[in-house]
């Protein structure tokens, strides 16, 4: 298992900073490169959440870890802050037609679609969100063999 | 890292990564532009809900002035998250030929 840490600030400027960790932990890892868009799309909806929804005031943190393990990575995103389950979020219509299409609720359905499990907990005062999916090993990918 | 400017035969081109971080910017330049319709996605990386925002508020703008948008050259990557969203229902919406 490899597993990564990095804590930001709880503010939009710092999206890049989480974006660079994450590709950062993609290239020392060998994952596969075609897989990565999808963790980086993830990560940014479920920070920028945080963002706008969960941040009492100046100075909150928010913390990012990334974990290896048998071939699956999660991402996992905390925060100190009012209880908020982005996953409660209405589902939006994605069939709606021009007119009546809206954005909200778009970035959980994106994240629930490119990822194979998503889950939220409450835990000791602190938002929790777990992101999960398989990867794809390549031949070129030893380190994602399954372990033994 | 994002780009947005106009290419030689009229279109708007875009590359890099349309984040969170890039969208006021690439709305505002959008707006600016007259008799807007070709968008070159080429080289357009990585996009998400945020940046998807910034097309159907384009969209809708440009309809109610009795055009629409004409996107073109997108990754397979781009163009996934374009039908997942069901975006391609409402954008014109083409890939990059192999």
């Amino acid at each position: 298992m490899i597993e990564q840490r990095l804590s930001v600030a709880s503010e939009a400027a710092q999206l890049p900073v989480l974006t660079r960790f994450l590709k950062e932990f993609w290239v020392a890892a060998a994952l596969p490169p075609a897989e990565s868009v999808k963790f980086e799309l993830a990560l940014e909806e479920v920070f920028m959440n945080v963002v706008m929804h969960g941040s009492p005031g100046a100075g909150t943190q928010v913390e990012v870890s990334v974990i290896l393990c048998d071939g699956g990575l999660t991402l996992m995103v905390e925060n100190e802050g009012p209880a908020f389950d982005p996953l409660l979020l209405p589902a939006p219509d994605v069939a709606a037609s021009l007119e009546e299409r809206k954005v909200g609720g778009l970035g959980v359905f994106l994240v629930r679609q490119m990822m194979d499990a998503v889950s939220y907990q409450r835990v000791a005062a602190r938002n929790q969100l777990r992101m999960t999916k398989r990867l794809t090993a390549g031949v070129d990918s030893p380190r994602l063999a399954p372990s033994v | 890292m994002f780009e947005i400017q106009m290419g030689p035969a009229g279109e708007v081109v875009m590359a890099g990564r349309l984040d969170a971080t890039q969208c006021d910017a690439a709305l505002k330049f959008l707006n600016s532009v007259p008799k807007l319709q070709v968008i070159d996605l080429g080289r357009l990386e990585y996009i998400a809900s945020t940046g998807l925002r910034v097309f159907l508020l384009t969209q809708k703008r440009l309809k109610g002035l009795g055009s629409e948008l004409k996107l073109i050259n997108a990754c397979p990557q781009i163009h996934d998250i374009f039908r997942y969203a069901g975006f391609d229902q409402i954008i014109d919406i083409s890939r990059a030929s192999a």
